[in-house]
């Protein structure tokens, strides 16, 4: 069993760079406040716009920025009506979901019979992918940390999250905060969605994002809302979705669903403060 | 009558912005309206798709609108149809009668391992129905794969319910009979929440908890019993589902139904009456979404988008504030 694991290692490590930079998003948006459900569309949404800019332009470089367009775009919704109309975040997140699934369904069947469509996706070369890897991993998390614990902005950002009352009696804007954050979230997701359509496969797909944004949620759980705990997070689920393969090669497929469920049950025991102790931003999910 | 305009209103509009997208793309938005329209209600044949697709959503939706209404986000719907359709399957040889209670039960005691996490560990439904959509999901792929794989082991998917089981057609129609029992919750759930004392402690306690608990509601006790019950139709929903349409147990079985049903529960604007009109609305919508697929090649997934435009135009009328649950700050 620990010999397969660590086989699967390296396939854990750059499969779930698309999880990880949702996951850094989503710790970003939920330590401001927000729970934005709507990250699955949003990463969606980023995968098809990262496709049709590197078709156009032919550059992964502009896929990425495609990407993060495209989730910049979906941001910008949920921010419209969960900050600005102080919509409730849940109904705005599953709206959003249900808008990105619908929409790219459409547009990418409508884009097929487009000559753009044709044109060969670029691919992502193997040093690329290595750079793209440690980007995720390393130094991202390292921005992040600094970012949150160790400036003023990050200290007013969590606050948001916390006790947004106090920041705004304090004079700076909570809206303008959270919009921020859900900027941050959006680039880290837009490039999740260009990983995920540009380097692990080459082209869109139908909800090819499988879950992955709801799995971020429950991984921002189980790394109890910190940078570390999230590396962790992301490195269980990654293994675990690693080793079905591996358990699928040995035709021992069976058990992988089993597998499978079981980081979702770790991270319920989690959230109960069963395995450890957890505490939620408090003001999680409500409006300033 | 302020509600019903702008459920309408939201209605048409999510219609209006399909028509605007197709013409985007150079559809002409007539051509895709009339497709929309012929393939949902145009024949004998499409009305009775819409139905049958209307079925789960309004128990779907239902199954949001008694959890809302208390107050409490049952994200879960997905996850409770899945347990339910799963405990149905196990107990088909029993009978009709005996899957239909069995899954009730089943989506019950799934939806109340959220509401007894909220009470015990004070761990948000939201995040929890979601967790435990997963691992319901999982457990099918699980039982799809292996202990129930249909005895051939050619598909992921189980054998046929027994013909005893599976729900009466009726008069010579591809319609089933779990469209009656799907109206009949209904009616029960309006009575419960309009006609009961405990409907009305319900709907106190998702309007204003700490007012309902002033005024002697165990709201703790209340969120877990409208949990239960929410879990219960969700749950009936995958029996139904199972028994009457597909018959097996597969990966997709629950095909989003869960999810589509707050769309249904929101534009029902939380009423349970109304719920049937919303249901049948977004069954019709994904009717003739499916014929527009057929004939025009347009992908079905527009009738998501519908449900997407519904929900934000909801919002965006404002009409949603009232009953916006979580509000207990």
């Amino acid at each position: 069993m620990i010999e397969m694991i660590i086989q699967s290692l390296p396939l854990a490590i750059f499969a779930s760079v698309p999880l990880l930079l949702a996951v850094e998003g989503e710790l970003v948006a939920e330590r401001a406040g927000m729970i934005n459900l709507g990250i699955e569309g949003m990463m969606l949404t980023a995968a098809m716009t990262a496709v049709f800019a590197a078709q156009i332009s032919g550059s992964i470089i502009a896929g990425l920025f495609g990407g993060i367009a495209g989730a910049l775009a979906v941001a910008a919704i949920f921010g419209f009506f969960s900050i600005r109309l102080k919509a409730d975040q849940i109904v705005t997140g599953t709206a959003i979901n249900l808008l990105a699934l619908g929409l790219t369904g459409f547009v990418y069947r409508e884009m097929q019979q487009s000559a753009i469509f044709v044109r060969s996706v670029p691919h992502v070369g193997a040093a690329a992918e290595n750079a793209i890897a440690i980007v995720s991993w390393i130094v991202i998390p390292i921005l992040l940390s600094l970012m949150l614990w160790m400036t003023a902005f990050g200290l007013r950002l969590r606050a948001c999250g916390e006790y947004p009352r106090a920041v705004a009696a304090s004079g700076p804007s909570v809206a303008m905060h959270r919009w921020a954050a859900l900027v941050i979230e959006a680039v880290l997701v837009g490039a999740a969605g260009a990983d995920l359509s540009l380097a692990l496969s080459s082209g869109f797909a139908e909800n090819m994002t499988s879950g992955r944004g709801f799995i971020a949620l429950s991984i921002v759980i189980f790394g109890r809302w910190k940078t570390r705990g999230i590396l962790l997070g992301t490195a269980v689920f990654g293994i675990a979705a690693a080793l079905q393969y591996a358990l699928q090669a040995m035709n021992q497929s069976l058990q992988f669903h089993l597998l499978l469920a079981i980081p979702y049950v770790v991270t319920l025991l989690i959230l109960c403060g069963i395995a450890g102790k957890v505490r939620a931003p408090e003001s999680l999910g409500r409006d300033a | 009558m302020r509600r019903l305009a702008v459920g309408i209103g939201a209605a048409a509009l999510s219609l209006l912005l399909l028509a605007l997208a197709g013409a985007a793309f150079g559809h002409s938005p007539r051509v895709l309206l009339e497709i929309l329209v012929s393939g949902s209600i145009g024949s004998r044949f499409a009305l009775e798709g819409t139905l049958l697709k209307s079925v789960p959503l309004l128990l779907t939706g239902l199954a949001v609108v008694i959890a809302f209404r208390a107050g409490v986000w049952n994200i879960g719907g997905e996850g409770q149809f899945i347990v339910g359709a799963l405990a149905a399957y196990l107990t088909s040889r029993f009978g009709t009668t005996a899957a239909l209670l069995a899954a009730a039960v089943a989506g019950a005691l799934w939806a109340s391992i959220a509401s007894l996490l909220r009470v015990w560990r004070n761990a948000p439904e939201v995040l929890t129905t979601i967790l435990l959509n997963f691992i319901a999901i999982h457990l099918l792929g699980y039982c799809v794969n292996g202990p129930l794989q249909e005895a051939s082991g050619q598909y992921p998917q189980s054998d046929p319910v027994p013909q005893a089981a599976a729900l009466p057609l009726l008069g010579g129609s591809s319609l089933h009979a779990g469209i009656v029992v799907a109206l009949l919750v209904t009616l029960a759930s309006w009575w419960l929440l309009y006609r009961t004392r405990e409907g009305l402690r319900l709907r106190a306690t998702g309007f204003n908890p700490s007012a309902a608990q002033y005024a002697g509601v165990d709201v703790n006790a209340q969120i877990a019993r409208a949990m239960a019950l929410s879990g219960a139709v969700a749950g009936l929903a995958g029996a139904i589902e199972l028994l009457g349409v597909t018959h097996r147990l597969f990966e997709r079985v629950a095909a989003g139904y869960g999810y589509a049903g707050i769309a249904v529960a929101l534009l029902a604007q939380l009423h349970p009456i109304a719920t049937i009109a919303a249901a049948a609305f977004f069954g019709a919508l994904a009717t003739g979404a499916g014929e527009l697929q057929r004939s025009a090649s347009i992908s079905s997934s527009v009738a998501t988008f519908g449900q997407a435009v519904v929900i934000l135009v909801l919002i965006l009328f404002g009409s949603m504030r009232a009953f916006a649950p979580g509000r207990d700050e």
